[in-house]
C-alpha cells in the first residue's frame, strides 16, 4: 500500500507550484507564425537539453516559455 | 540609473581578438562562430557558450539596440543587472538594458554587427543598479548569427566579459 502511494505521489505537483503558463500551444502557434520555430528549437535543445517542452520539469517549462514570450516580442515588427 | 560623463565605448576591432588580446573564452567563441560550418553542426558548437551569451533580435527601431530575449545563466548582463531583470516572471515587454543612456551608447556595436561587421570593443561606464553605484569595465563581442544554415532568421549574440567592477560612493 505504501509503495502504491509513493508511486502515485511521484508525479504529483502541488497546485501552488504549477506554472502559470501550462498550455503552450497558443504561444507555439505564434512562434511558428512569426517564422521563429528555428529559434524555439535551438534554445530548447541547446540550453534546456530536451527536444520537447513536455520533457521539461514544470519550473523549467515556465522559464523556457517566458524566454519564448520575450523572443516573440523582440522580433515583433 | 545614471550614466555619468566618464562613459567610454571604444571599438578595438576583431583583429585585437586575432592578435590574442581578448579574453580566452571570448576568443574561442569568436573562432567558433567564424569557422566555416562544414558539417552542419553549428548549433552543437554553439552550445558550450550559451550560458555566457545574451541574445537579441535583429530589429533596431529608432536607433535603439535590438531588444533582448535571452540572458544566459552566467552572462555578464545577468550578473550586473540581476535575476529579476534577466528572467522576469511575467514578461510584458522585450528586455532592454535598464539604463536608456547606456542602451543608446551601445547601439553602434549592434548596428555594425547587423551590417555584417562583428563588433569587438571595450567599455567603461558608471551605472547605478538598484540605488548602488558601480563603475564597470567590460569587453564585448557582438555578432550576427543564424540558428541554422538554411534559416531566414538572424539574431545578435552578445558575449560580454566584465574586467573590473568597483562600487562607487
Amino acid at each position: 500500500m505504501q509503495q502504491f502511494f509513493q508511486k502515485g505521489l511521484k508525479n504529483y505537483v502541488p497546485e501552488h507550484v504549477q506554472p502559470s503558463v501550462s498550455d503552450h500551444s497558443e504561444l507555439k502557434s505564434s512562434i511558428d507564425a512569426a517564422n521563429l520555430t528555428d529559434m524555439w528549437d535551438m534554445i530548447l535543445t541547446l540550453d534546456y537539453g530536451v527536444s520537447g517542452v513536455e520533457d521539461l520539469p514544470y519550473e523549467k517549462r515556465d522559464e523556457f516559455l517566458n524566454v519564448m514570450s520575450l523572443l516573440l516580442k523582440a522580433f515583433d515588427k | 540609473m545614471l550614466i555619468r560623463s566618464e562613459t567610454l565605448f571604444t571599438e578595438l576591432g576583431t583583429q585585437a581578438i586575432e592578435s590574442g588580446l581578448a579574453d580566452t573564452t571570448l576568443s574561442t567563441f569568436y573562432e567558433t562562430v567564424m569557422a566555416q560550418d562544414t558539417d552542419g553542426n553549428f548549433q552543437q558548437r554553439l552550445k558550450p557558450f550559451m550560458p555566457q551569451l545574451s541574445l537579441c533580435s535583429d530589429k533596431m527601431i529608432n536607433g535603439a539596440p535590438p531588444p533582448i530575449f535571452y540572458v544566459g545563466q552566467d552572462s555578464c548582463q545577468r550578473s550586473l543587472f540581476g535575476e529579476d531583470w534577466a528572467s522576469p516572471e511575467s514578461p510584458v515587454s522585450p528586455l532592454r538594458t535598464p539604463d536608456p543612456d547606456l542602451e543608446l551608447a551601445s547601439a553602434e556595436g549592434y548596428r555594425n554587427a547587423l551590417n555584417g561587421k562583428p563588433y569587438y570593443g571595450y567599455a567603461r561606464v558608471q551605472v547605478d543598479v538598484n540605488g548602488i553605484g558601480y563603475e564597470v569595465a567590460f569587453e564585448r563581442l557582438i555578432l550576427t548569427v543564424r540558428p541554422s544554415l538554411k534559416s531566414t532568421t538572424r539574431f545578435c549574440a552578445f558575449f560580454g566579459v566584465i574586467q573590473d567592477l568597483q562600487r562607487t560612493f
